[in-house]
């Protein structure tokens, strides 16, 4: 009797082993049939960019004002800060000087001034401006500040600008903006180096992309 | 010399062209329809809070997210209506295939994929004042490059700078994260023509900085830094200058 057990034991270790490689669990009895959808992240446009132009008064200090005109470009960061870097160039002219000294300041009559900056703004007053009982813009009230660089007559001047604007927007891509700043820089012209103040008041374009 | 300023434009302009050449691919939709799935959200007239709500979309309402402004969306309800909603309200939104995931996981992987970064920094070089931008991208947690321009306004003469910087940031998962980096670049010295037989200096310069960087919020960081510039004049001479700069920076 047991000497017949152990062939036979000997002839079921095959059907063993394969009784174990069935309950594995590593072969899926049912495969699902799952179909795998495609899920593509939607891309909304956006329009945190703005580029402008604007145009206006520059007062440069012991010299008078004229006609500035410039670019900037800027960016949304959030619903109440943004960023923005300007541009912007004037003709300074010293005929006010040249009635009593026939030389002038200036070696010719008119000097360029041109400056850059880099801005912070912050909207503080969001709000809606009515044209009529049916029509409403969305606009802004908003205060800024930078550093940039003045060139004028040679001189390279590191500038602080403050200000405040208003923002009228027409339609999500376009607004009308006017800008108040003053600039202020240092200057070595009339003899001793000052601290001058610049006060510019502009009327600008901006389209947002 | 010249070949060198043209790969280096060819290399801008592949970068510049190859996420157009990724979008063009699988055509991402534009706009998405979700159900709202809060009580109601609010509609306002402008993107930011200050503006009214004139429209309230409920539960169960099918709207459509068309654009985005900072972090407001601007939507349009079943009845045509057209309105900003804040970010917040629409997390809880369903997408058409009934989950809640969609919205939510878009904004954090927007969060997580944050890898660009603007800033702008002041402070002295030596004792003049100095101002410079700068941009970084992220390859890793802890490494970075960043491409800086700046300027010196001294009394006597203007310096332009740029320098390509390799930074190690080895905490930048803390609020507090203290950062280090070394690079190259050129110094342009551009004398006042106030002085006399003053000549314009161009120098290979080497730096070395030491800063911290503090997490304000979701998007914006300050840092102070502390760099060692070397101007390499000629190759005998070398001067050195220190300078310490504030800055603020946001991620894109």
């Amino acid at each position: 009797m047991r000497l017949s057990s152990i062939p036979c034991l000997l002839l079921c270790t095959p059907l063993l082993a394969l009784a174990q490689h069935k309950t594995d669990g590593t072969d899926q009895v049912v495969v699902p049939q799952v179909e795998r959808r495609e899920i593509s992240v939607p891309h909304f446009p956006s329009n945190d960019f703005e580029l402008g132009l604007f145009a206006g008064t520059y007062a440069t200090q012991n010299f008078g004002s004229s006609a500035v005109a410039g670019l900037r470009l800027g960016y949304h960061i959030t619903e109440d800060v943004f960023v923005e870097a300007a541009y912007g160039q004037t003709k300074v002219s010293d005929a006010n000087f040249r009635q009593v000294l026939p030389g002038g300041v200036f070696a010719d009559s008119k000097e360029t001034l041109s400056y850059y900056n880099l801005a912070a703004g912050y909207n503080v007053l969001p709000g809606e401006v009515f044209f009529g009982s049916k029509v409403a813009k969305a606009s802004a009230f908003y205060i800024i500040g930078g550093i940039g660089s003045t060139n004028f007559v040679d001189q390279k001047r590191q500038t602080f600008n403050v200000g405040f604007g208003a923002r009228l927007l027409f339609s999500d891509r376009f607004a009308v903006q006017a800008d108040v700043r003053d600039h202020i820089f240092s200057l070595d012209l009339l003899g001793k180096r000052q601290s001058t103040q610049n006060p510019e008041v502009t009327l600008g374009v901006t389209l947002f992309f | 010399m010249k070949i060198a300023r043209l790969i280096a434009v060819c290399v801008l302009l592949a970068a510049w062209a190859a996420p157009s050449a990724r979008a063009a691919q699988p055509a991402a939709p534009d706009s998405e329809r979700l159900q709202v799935n809060d009580a109601f959200i609010e509609l306002h007239t402008g993107p930011g809070r200050g503006y009214p709500v004139f429209f309230v979309a409920e539960r169960h309402q099918w709207i459509t997210v068309e654009m985005r402004h900072t972090d407001w969306y601007r939507v349009r309800a079943e009845g045509g209506q057209v309105g900003w909603v804040q970010r917040q309200q629409l997390t809880n939104t369903l997408t058409a295939a009934g989950t809640t995931k969609g919205f939510r996981d878009v904004l954090l992987d927007d969060y997580l994929a944050r890898r660009v970064e603007v800033g702008a920094s002041w402070g002295r070089f030596k004792s003049e004042p100095m101002l410079k931008v700068w941009s970084a991208y992220r390859l890793s947690d802890t490494l970075g490059v960043e491409a800086t321009l700046g300027q010196v306004q001294g009394l006597f003469s203007g310096t332009d700078f740029w320098h390509v910087n390799l930074n190690v940031e080895p905490w930048s998962d803390q609020r507090w994260s203290p950062y280090f980096g070394v690079g190259l670049g050129k110094f342009n010295n551009i004398p006042n023509n106030s002085l006399v037989n003053a000549t314009p200096v161009n120098a290979n310069l080497a730096n070395a900085a030491l800063g911290l960087r503090v997490h304000l919020s979701e998007r914006f960081v300050a840092r102070a830094d502390y760099t060692l510039y070397t101007a390499l004049v000629s190759d005998a001479h070398s001067s050195e200058y220190r300078a310490l700069t504030l800055g603020l920076s946001f991620f894109f």
